[in-house]
């Protein structure tokens, strides 16, 4: 009967999606033809005969998350820098990650294993690096490089952490590094504006119409899209070691924690 | 028919039929692993609907950090679930 209701329902649900979307075009115009809105960011991403607009970035999607619309990304990394300090709240007192006797998966595992990690590791620095050429970014390199961590406690036990070097404060003060670079590429329009008294506007990437400042395009002939790569490398930063934190301190056994965790009771 | 088209009415599928085993599966470490599969479907969705940044967010995402996030959990509670 349980599941009877399930398939009926999760059916009933798809088909009213399904109508909705096509028929009934609830979503609009579904068509192959570029609408007039990207038609505009596909013009200005990269366009270097349109300097007081253009983002300089021939990935267009990292031209809007970053550029046309960086505020808003600047503040979605504020959320996410929230939700590891609520996650480090909680687990206030527990400073040493690891402990117990525990060996992980079997030999077989273990060797291919360490064999994916450089891998890991080496696609999610292209995909920061790349971020402002090709699909991709900081936040998505970041989500691939916390994979590793997953693997590290899964595979090899939460003692693993400590043998590669990674501890929570560690991967905090990494952490911390990306937002402060966030900032300092934020900043940097302001700075030099207060003290050259030029125009210039907080997180400007490249020239506007009333502003000559702008980041290098260019350098040594490779494009770097002026803000774009340092945002994407600092993000990676941010969000990969975000994820680090997180993944170690949930990996933690019970026993372990219970203590710290319950040494600080409300009024006792 | 457009060969897109015909994909991405295969692969939905698929993340229905998985979908409905996750909501209905009460080991819920096999319930994870369900949905793991359905979110590994959606990603080849995104791909075929053009969007390939959220492919590369999505694919560690579901395959790695949200599983894992999940499976931390049911080992900090009940494996099976109860009525």
């Amino acid at each position: 009967m349980r599941r009877v209701i399930v398939a009926v329902s999760i059916a009933a649900f798809t088909a009213l999606l399904a109508y909705a979307t096509t028929v009934a075009g609830a979503l609009g115009y579904l068509g192959l033809e570029t609408r007039a809105l990207a038609r505009m960011f596909l013009a200005l991403a990269y366009n270097p005969n349109l300097r007081e607009l253009t983002a300089m970035s021939p990935a267009a999607v990292a031209a809007i998350v970053w550029d046309f619309r960086g505020v808003d990304t600047l503040y979605e990394t504020v959320v996410f820098y929230m939700a590891i300090i609520s996650a480090l709240a909680i687990y206030r007192g527990v400073h040493k990650v690891g402990g117990g006797g525990s060996v992980g998966l079997s030999l077989i595992v273990r060797v291919v294993t360490k064999l994916l990690i450089p891998m890991n590791i080496a696609i999610a620095v292209s995909i920061a690096v790349h971020g402002h050429l090709t699909p991709g970014g900081g936040f998505q390199a970041g989500a691939t490089l916390a994979v590793v961590s997953v693997l590290l406690a899964v595979v090899y036990s939460v003692n693993s952490f400590s043998r590669v070097g990674v501890e929570v404060s560690k991967a905090v003060a990494l952490q911390s590094t990306g937002l402060i670079a966030i900032a300092a590429v934020v900043f940097t329009p302001l700075i030099y504006g207060v003290l050259t008294g030029a125009q210039a506007y907080l997180m400007q990437n490249y020239v506007k119409v009333d502003s000559g400042f702008h980041f290098p395009a260019e350098v040594l002939g490779q494009l770097i899209s002026g803000t774009l790569i340092w945002l994407n490398i600092a993000e990676f930063l941010a969000v990969s070691f975000g994820f680090f934190t997180v993944f170690m301190l949930l990996s933690l056994r019970e026993e372990v924690v219970k203590q710290p965790l319950l040494g600080e009771g409300h009024g006792s | 028919m457009d060969v897109t088209l015909l994909l991405l009415a295969l692969f939905s599928t698929v993340g229905l039929v998985f979908t409905y085993l996750a909501v209905t599966e009460r080991d819920l470490v096999r319930a994870v692993v369900y949905s793991a599969v359905q979110s590994s479907v959606y990603a080849v969705l995104l791909y075929l609907l053009r969007a390939p940044d959220i492919v590369l967010v999505y694919i560690p995402v579901s395959v790695g950090l949200y599983p894992a996030t999940l499976l931390f959990l049911i080992g900090k509670t009940e494996r099976v679930d109860g009525e």
